[in-house]
């Protein structure tokens, strides 16, 4: 937040003279929907040490008409049997189960997400859960297990090896990788079937790389923190949004305009995917009649501007530019 | 780079020496437009992230209606195609390339699309369309280079490519100079997103 109380990405819509008007819509809906279902899940029984998590849209603050309910009931501890809610009960009382792929449909416990991070233990799954439940991720109950988990995993990451005024390497080569892991998946689901290939590019071109971004952003910021500061300032960051993240980032390397095109951009994807019609048209595409697409050009002419955005505040600004040199690639 | 003209081979080499990244094929006058429909039909690989096309601002045979045609037709090969304000005679005739669509501020001979105020009405009625920042022209209203931040200030929101160069005194593109990059500096420091165009060589290639 900034000194008035007004968020990152706020300040950038002040100080650039625009509106952003389907993002903020999008967090007002974002937080009327946790609202009501926070209200809903106080029906169930719950494990002290359990939280349900809403992910993806939820945890970035940009739901929208097409959002589901995807969730991560979170226990914080090792794995056992028995957990409440189940699974299943949460899923009866939200919109939709989890989503198909499974990574959600049964209960994570925390002693996974924290000590399982590298080697052969820290498969594709885990990696994604503590990924999505770091960077977009919001409790709706059990905050308190959810902060707990949280403070954990900062905890494994920024360990002995951090020095002051650099990027944490751990963090930072386990955010590299969950994003490079993103995009050969995208490759591997298509090879399995063209099904949902323009939502999926799609949300490559946008969503996705914002999540990449909020959590590459922060970490790379860290150059500019002493050792005692860098634990709490990734904290705090982990306490905004993504865009807010990114927003802020803009503001601190006086790139205002290029973060006003960027989330100019964004915009209108959001606006786009609240619209019934712009889904079930790029739920059409595939590889094959994607040049054929008017929603998918449009999705690739944002995606270009959302990326030219972010690459200028990586590689065009005064600073930065020499922390991505020394950092990003090696 | 009017010995370029209708020579595109030697445009994309030309611009291959700058970047590979960005390119503008200027088809200045209308007569030019087949020739080029041609080339980008023949399917030709090209190395460029971003490809721009200038389209006439000369020679314009008065059918708006097919002129419109033929940039729709070359729509599908570039991210953008400029168009100078002045050459708009029924601006509705251009919506139909939408998002691709760049208009261009004019240079100080022009009697419109200079200022902010003198581009707005046509951005109403072109929603879509995005704004090329001819850095030059703007500097050729104002020296002070007030009129730049007012454009950007105006139509930041929509632009999508810079112009660069200096002008000679008949107002002609020609390299930038040092004392006009010096200048244009913080006007290009709030344009780092979008590609830059050198519609001169820059120095060094020129």
């Amino acid at each position: 937040m900034g000194a008035s109380g007004a968020s990152p990405l706020e300040v950038l819509a002040q100080k650039a003279g625009r509106e952003f008007p389907h993002l903020f819509a999008a967090r007002k809906r974002t937080a009327s929907g946790l609202a009501a279902r926070s209200q809903r899940l106080q029906g169930l029984s719950h494990s002290p040490d359990a939280s349900v998590v809403l992910m993806g849209s939820w945890g970035r603050a940009e739901v929208t008409a097409g959002s589901d309910d995807d969730f991560m009931l979170l226990v914080h501890g090792v794995e056992r049997d028995a957990v409440e809610p189940s699974v299943a009960a949460v899923g009866g009382v939200l919109d939709s189960s989890p989503g198909t792929q499974g990574i959600f449909g049964v209960p994570v416990f925390s002693d996974r997400l924290v000590h399982d991070i590298g080697l052969d233990q820290d498969d594709n799954s885990n990696l994604t859960r503590r990924m999505l439940f770091l960077l977009e991720s919001a409790p709706v109950t059990g905050a308190e297990a959810y902060r707990a988990v949280r403070e954990e995993i900062l905890d494994r990451y920024v360990d002995d090896s951090v020095k002051a005024y650099r990027p944490p390497r751990f963090l930072l080569n386990d955010v590299v990788r969950y994003w490079r892991t993103i995009c050969v998946d995208f490759a591997g689901k298509e090879h399995e079937s063209p099904k949902k290939w323009g939502l999926r590019n799609a949300k490559l071109r946008t969503s996705r790389k914002i999540l990449f971004a909020g959590g590459l952003l922060p970490a790379l910021e860290c150059f500019r923190f002493d050792l005692g500061e860098i634990r709490d300032y990734l904290e705090g960051q982990l306490d905004l949004v993504p865009t807010d993240r990114i927003a802020q980032c803009f503001l601190v390397h006086n790139a205002v305009e290029p973060g006003a095109r960027t989330f100019g951009a964004y915009d209108e994807f959001i606006g786009r995917m609240n619209d019934k019609e712009f889904r079930e048209d790029l739920g059409k595409v595939d590889r094959d009649n994607c040049a054929n697409s008017s929603a998918f050009a449009d999705v690739q002419r944002i995606g270009h501007e959302l990326q030219d955005g972010l690459l200028a505040l990586l590689y065009e600004t005064r600073t930065l530019p020499q922390v991505v040199r020394d950092y990003a690639i090696f | 780079m009017a010995d370029q003209r209708g020579d595109w081979l030697r445009q994309i080499k030309m611009a291959w020496e700058v970047s590979p990244f960005a390119i503008e094929l200027s088809a200045l006058s209308e007569p030019e437009l087949p020739s080029l429909a041609s080339f980008l039909a023949s399917g030709p690989s090209l190395p460029f992230r971003y490809i721009s096309i200038h389209g006439p601002s000369k020679d314009l045979q008065g059918d708006e209606e097919k002129l419109v045609a033929e940039l729709a037709g070359l729509a599908p090969y570039a991210n953008a195609i400029v168009m100078h304000p002045d050459t708009i005679e029924e601006p509705a005739l251009f919506q139909v390339l939408g998002h691709k669509l760049l208009l261009e501020n004019m240079d100080s001979r022009k009697e419109l699309g200079r200022t902010r105020q003198e581009l707005e009405p046509l951005f109403a009625e072109l929603p879509d369309a995005g704004f090329c920042f001819d850095v030059p022209h703007s500097w050729s209203v104002d020296p002070t280079m007030e009129i730049a931040g007012e454009l950007l200030e105006g139509l930041g929101a929509r632009l999508r490519h810079v112009h660069l160069s200096s002008l000679s005194e008949d107002l002609h593109h020609v390299p930038l100079t040092v004392e006009h990059e010096a200048l244009f500096r913080p006007t290009l420091e709030r344009c780092l997103d979008v590609p830059w165009i050198f519609e001169a060589p820059p120095r060094g290639l020129a």
